[in-house]
């Protein structure tokens, strides 16, 4: 198309800028977020305790493991968790509380230690036998929230969104409207 | 310079205030417009390029903030945008969300940008089934007013020669996705159109806006203007003209009247000062939305208009519809599965649509009358909203998430509620906003035929997934509330009998002459098209209307 070049510039100008807003210091505490390995070392959490915070850690990692690509440990999802209950989500304030010493009630009656101390066997089992319980829910959701809105997980589903494309992006699997005959998926 | 005449003073700047400034400042008529709120930068306001690590709480926004988001629009990409402090109130028993965008350029600069031309089979609804009236117009009268309009904002679509829906000049379409492929498939097994949708994005560059870069945003605002909005479209050039007074921060108040019942221009409270002000001019467009305008009118009481300006007919605010909307089906497509993430989102947009199919021949073949439309919608969004559906956790649950990624679809319907006695916008008489100005009270239930639609409209759902190798997940449990999709109409509307409507065929107050309105208001009734297009055309033409009587005096 003989003029979109200025039209592209100017998207792409845009696009810079967009990019650009995201460095102001209000957002420089989700750095974690955006790059793996550039997570602090050491988090203070502002509403959990440090107990609280490691255990709450810990589940994130169970519910979304660091496999062929990072997982919700390395998104630095419990910080979200935190950041969230300490700007009032009132849903993992006193809930998440409970749930959490219900879980190491759990774990000192079967093995006689607080969860954080188990194996992560033994923590996968006492997650396992808690799957069907609102605090597992809500745990699993908070958690698939901080981890598919970080850079790493939207670059885990591969979104396809928020990019630069000429044309609008059209089916490429011509000759099969109904989608029948595609290849053996990947995953 | 006291007491100033303008030629007119417009009351907003959405689609019709803003048309209606385009074309008479180009006509070089000296105009004076009043809007309710700020303007907006673009590059600051619309986050649409952010992404969610981006913004501190992800999109999900502040917990204490998110309490007062009225709807999915009102968000932490577009926080401080939506009107929160001018409060309307609701009857006992209506229920009513409401998301109004009073900066300037209104809703055009988040609008759904489906842009489909009314046709004959919509204004002469009444005369094949016999419900309600027709509209005082034909579609060959606003036929070429659509066309210079599609000229001017650009929308892309297709010729599809459709009874229901008459074709336009249009752009190159959007490019169907996979989701659009196999759906299209499944539609035709079971005789449902399945087509591109009549949207007003740029697939090219039109009209010195730069093409669409499908980043899936839209709604966020487009910082580009790659989409039609007053502000990138109309609002520049009227400034540069000379001919536009724009008063940002003016909440209209009412419509000021002189010794004989003329309008003489408006009286609005700069909400920076908390002053009340007041403009003259020798004619007043009306375009503040549908409900504001009718609020508008009711609260312009005079001893010539104790009802409310041009009111002798007591029909302001009355014949209120709206479009009922709700998720008819959802589901997932199993053989996209696992596969690569495919570039669906794209534009988050109706890149498709199913254009009514029912009543068409005979009016009385369902057991509703008229007709409804539906959206398909799904693909690679920017969340996986399905994370619920799918059991378990660790390793496995990250890859179902990743296998369902690319397959969900659903349905949103498009239908349109009949005028009832029952639905209808007065005043509070004990409650008023912040500045004092009496509020606007809904008065709303969704009416039998709306409600047959929906339930149509989620069986045909079901069938098409099913028919398209979908799995059906179910549909929303009811429909969403009142007031959802912003396509309000009715409270002025238009007619010939100046006993029985509010404005004539131009949109032109029977009892007031030099009073115009222009937006939803006038239109007689809902269809099962969207509003702004319309809203765009008719506005044209009264603005050209209203350019002849000035000329004439």
């Amino acid at each position: 198309m003989a003029n979109q070049g200025a039209d592209r510039r100017a998207v792409l100008e845009m696009l810079a800028k967009a990019a650009a807003a995201s460095q102001f210091p209000g957002f420089a505490r989700w750095a974690f977020g955006q790059q793996p390995g550039a997570r602090a070392a050491t988090y203070k959490p502002a509403y959990f305790s440090a107990p609280e915070y490691h255990t709450i850690d810990i589940l994130t990692g169970l519910i979304i493991p660091k496999d062929d690509s990072p997982g919700a440990q390395d998104a630095g999802v419990a910080e979200f968790i935190d950041f969230l209950a300490a700007h009032g989500e009132e849903e993992i304030q006193q809930p998440m509380r409970n749930g959490l010493k219900s879980l190491d009630a759990t774990a000192n009656k079967g093995y006689g230690v607080s969860f954080a101390r188990l194996s992560q066997e033994q923590q996968t089992e006492v997650l396992k036998r808690l799957a069907s319980d609102s605090f597992f829910r809500l745990i699993r959701r908070y958690t698939v929230m901080g981890y598919y809105t970080s850079r790493i997980g939207l670059a885990e589903l591969d979104y396809p969104g928020l990019r630069f494309y000429t044309e609008s992006p059209a089916c490429p699997h011509t000759g099969d409207p109904e989608h029948r005959h595609l290849p053996p998926p990947k995953v | 310079m006291p007491n100033q005449i303008y030629d007119v003073i417009v009351i907003g700047t959405g689609a019709g205030g803003g048309m209606a400034i385009h074309t008479l400042c180009q006509a070089g008529a000296k105009v004076c417009a009043l809007n309710a709120s700020r303007r907006l930068n673009p590059s600051k306001d619309f986050r649409n390029h952010r992404k969610p690590y981006d913004m501190p709480f992800r999109g999900f926004g502040e917990p204490a903030k998110r309490k007062k988001w009225i709807g999915y629009m009102d968000n932490e990409y577009t926080e401080g945008i939506w009107e929160h402090e001018i409060v309307f109130t609701k009857a006992p028993g209506t229920e009513w969300t409401w998301r109004r965008c009073f900066a300037v350029g209104g809703k055009t600069n988040f609008w759904g940008r489906s842009s489909a031309r009314f046709g004959d089979i919509d204004f002469r609804a009444a005369s094949r089934d016999g419900y309600d009236v027709d509209w005082p117009i034909t579609y060959a009268e606003i036929a070429p007013y659509y066309s210079r309009v599609e000229r001017m904002i650009g929308v892309a679509s297709t010729v599809q020669n459709r009874p229901s829906n008459p074709d336009g000049e249009y752009l190159p379409p959007m490019n169907f996705r996979c989701m659009d492929r196999i759906l299209e498939s499944g539609a035709r097994k079971i005789g449902i159109p399945y087509l591109p949708d009549r949207i007003a994005q740029l697939t090219v560059p039109h009209a010195g806006h730069p093409a669409c870069h499908y980043c899936a945003n839209c709604t966020e605002g487009c910082d580009v203007g790659a989409f039609f909005s007053t502000p990138w479209f109309f609002l520049p050039a009227a400034e540069k003209s000379g001919n536009l007074d724009l008063r940002t921060n003016a909440l209209c108040k009412n419509i000021l009247v002189d010794e004989n019942g003329r309008a003489k221009g408006a009286a609005y409270i700069d909400r920076n000062t908390k002053q009340e002000v007041e403009v003259y001019g020798k004619a007043v467009v009306l375009a503040a939305s549908c409900v504001e305008s009718a609020r508008i009118v009711l609260n312009s009481k005079s001893r010539r208009w104790p009802d409310g300006i041009a009111n002798s007919s007591g029909q302001a605010g009355r014949n209120l519809c709206d479009h009922l909307y709700g998720t008819t089906a959802r589901g997932y497509f199993p053989q996209l599965l696992g596969q690569p993430s495919f570039p669906d989102n794209v534009s988050s947009s109706t890149v498709a649509w199913m254009p009514r199919w029912q009543n068409l021949e005979n009016p009385r073949q369902e057991r509703f009358i008229r007709g409804y439309s539906v959206y398909p919608d799904g693909g690679c969004g920017e969340f996986p909203w399905y994370f619920d559906e799918i059991e378990g956790f660790g390793g496995d649950y990250k890859r179902q998430i990743k296998r369902r990624y690319p397959t969900p679809v659903s349905f949103y319907i498009q239908a349109p509620t009949q005028r009832s006695d029952t639905n209808y916008v007065d005043i509070d008489p004990a409650v008023k906003d912040a500045y004092g100005i009496p509020a606007a009270r809904l008065h709303f239930a969704w009416d039998r035929n709306s409600l047959l639609m929906w339930e149509h409209g989620k069986r045909s759902c079901e069938q098409l997934l099913r028919a398209s190798g979908a799995e059906y997940l179910g549909s929303g449990p009811e429909p969403d509330m009142p007031g959802t999709s912003l396509h309000e109409t009715g409270t002025l509307r238009m007619g010939n009998d100046p006993r029985r409507f509010v404005t004539n065929r131009f949109g032109q107050a029977h009892d007031v002459p030099n009073l115009y309105v222009c937006d939803a208001s006038v239109f007689p009734n809902c269809t099962d098209k969207t509003t702004t297009i319309s809203i765009l055309a008719f506005t044209l033409r009264t603005a050209e209307y209203l350019l002849q009587n000035l000329k004439k005096g």
